[in-house]
């Protein structure tokens, strides 16, 4: 599904973001990247939706390399890609359903499907009484759970999570993890990069350790921990 | 392609109403810039619609000998009025311009007296020329100088009215030139004004954009919206504006007329009213779309 293959990624300054990873990430796996601040998590998620291109190295999507995809090419690749942030990233002027349903308009889904998929999206996540609240007259928890919603509405392949949980209690954060796990049981791959230990532990699932830019662990079923 | 133009469209109008503030910015300083412009172009109208009726008085008038008769007089007139330079010809009479002189002094009762003195009429007949621009007039002078029937003229009368027909020439030229250029200077500011207030407003829609392109956005998709806001302001600034023009005019108006009876400011804006219209649409769509082409730019990284 996504390989990296001895994937470097330097910013301006010689700032070394990736050092030479290399890893793979099979379909229905749940994948979580920890790692402290800087450790190159945000970096290596953006190689996977093409926000940024590697300095040396490929990144594998679904079969094909991402090298040399052109512009015009980037915003197919990403509606095959749910992402969720650490601040939500919802339209502030779009009410939660029209939020949602921005996803689906972008990709030129007909009106009748919109219509019908959306309030669907909104039983899973259980919100179906917030459907025309904009996003400032909802919690923190509810606003990721939208975010999650419209992260999911396309059908992608993969769901990639940054810090989901970053902003949240911990009720919500629980929540937003089960919601997590319940999609990968539906068959969609999950990347998750988080430095919340707890949740991590949790899950008990695949979890690869960046540190500088560089996997210092890939275990499967494992902890959150200092290599 | 229906579905997108048809999906942008709501959400360009959706975002010019939610936008509040902005859009009220915005469009004001669109207003105002629209308000200058028209109210110049207004002012330069009128400006060469009253020296055009100047022009109009200015001519030559040619004084043929007393010995001419009219047929040949009429030849000549024929032969003048071949010229590209020469808009019309009026051939005056000895009766008519005896007629026309008594006429122009019935207050006067003593040039009336010394006129009957006389009792012959001693007014030659002429030909009065009207060039189509008043530059021409020059060569038409030095022509009537050369002419086959130049010892017919007894004289010609330009050299009295060569200064004011010069110095008028200047004015119209100057006035025109200066209406043009404080145009241009209103246009390029009101340019720079709305580009920026539509910066701004995309600046504040960063994030939006942001987000937009996450989704999977294509840069078409992302743009449209913004285009057609830039659109809007340019239909409402233009639509309010012109209101505002005919309210200036209708105010301005009365107070003309007082100065020159032959303006009437009203009448002007109604038999201009598609074309000021038009042009304003125009003008407000096109730096609408522009400056919100340039704006958003610099955010899609294309």
């Amino acid at each position: 599904m996504i390989k990296f293959d001895s994937v470097s990624k330097i910013y301006k300054d010689d700032y070394v973001a990736l050092d030479n990873v290399t890893f793979e990430i099979k379909e229905g796996d749940f994948v979580s990247i920890v790692g402290a601040s800087g450790a190159g998590k945000s970096t290596l998620l953006k190689l996977i939706y093409a926000e940024e291109s590697p300095t040396s190295g490929t990144v594998y999507f679904n079969g094909g390399p991402l090298e040399g995809m052109s512009r015009r090419k980037v915003p197919f690749h990403r509606r095959n890609i749910g992402t969720v942030f650490q601040d939500f990233k919802l339209l502030p002027k779009k009410t939660a359903f029209e939020n949602i349903a921005y996803a689906l308009e972008v990709s030129g889904a007909p009106t009748e499907e919109i219509m019908e998929y959306v309030p669907q999206i909104f039983e899973i996540v259980g919100l179906s009484d917030k459907v025309n609240k904009f996003p400032h007259e909802l919690s923190g928890g509810e606003q990721q759970k939208i975010a999650l919603a419209r992260a999911l509405i396309n059908k992608p392949l993969v769901i990639i999570a940054d810090e989901p949980t970053g902003n949240l209690d911990p009720v919500s954060s629980v929540e937003i993890m089960q919601l997590l796990l319940k999609i990968n049981k539906l068959g969609t791959t999950v990347v998750l990069a988080t430095h919340d230990k707890e949740i991590v532990n949790k899950a008990t699932r695949r979890v690869i350790v960046l540190e500088k830019g560089k996997v210092i662990c890939d275990e499967e079923k494992g902890k959150y921990k200092i290599c | 392609m229906f579905l997108i133009i048809g999906r942008t469209i709501k959400e360009a109008s959706r975002n010019f109403i939610r936008n509040g503030w902005l859009t009220v910015a915005a469009v004001s300083v669109m207003i105002m810039s629209l308000f200058i412009i028209s109210v110049l172009y207004t002012v330069t109208m009128t400006a060469s619609g009253i020296l055009k009726g100047v022009e109009n008085k200015v001519n030559v008038s040619v004084y043929f000998k007393p010995d001419t008769t009219e047929n040949d007089i009429q030849k000549i007139k024929s032969d003048l009025e071949k010229y590209n330079e020469i808009k019309s010809v009026e051939y005056v009479s000895k009766d008519k311009a005896l007629a026309d002189f008594k006429a122009n002094n019935v207050n006067e009762p003593r040039i009336l007296d010394a006129l009957n003195e006389i009792g012959d009429n001693p007014l030659p007949s002429s030909l009065v020329i009207q060039a189509n621009s008043p530059s021409q007039y020059d060569s038409i002078v030095t022509y009537l100088g050369d002419a086959s029937f130049k010892d017919e003229i007894s004289h010609i009368n330009y050299g009295k009215t060569k200064d004011v027909i010069n110095r008028l020439n200047n004015i119209i030229s100057e006035i025109k030139n200066a209406g043009l250029y404080i145009s241009l200077l209103f246009a390029a500011i009101s340019v720079l004004i709305i580009f920026n207030t539509v910066r701004i407003t995309i600046y504040t829609h960063k994030q939006e954009v942001e987000v937009m392109r996450l989704v999977g956005a294509s840069n078409m998709f992302i743009r449209l919206p913004f285009v057609f806001e830039g659109i809007f302001y340019g239909i409402v600034a233009s639509v309010v504006s012109m209101g505002l023009l005919f309210a200036a005019l209708k105010f301005a108006s009365p107070y003309v007329t007082k100065i020159i009876p032959t303006e009437d400011l009203v009448s002007f804006y109604i038999s201009n009213f598609l074309l000021l219209l038009g042009t304003q649409l125009a003008i407000g769509a096109v730096i609408g779309i522009l400056s919100s082409l340039i704006a958003i730019r610099k955010y899609l990284k294309v």
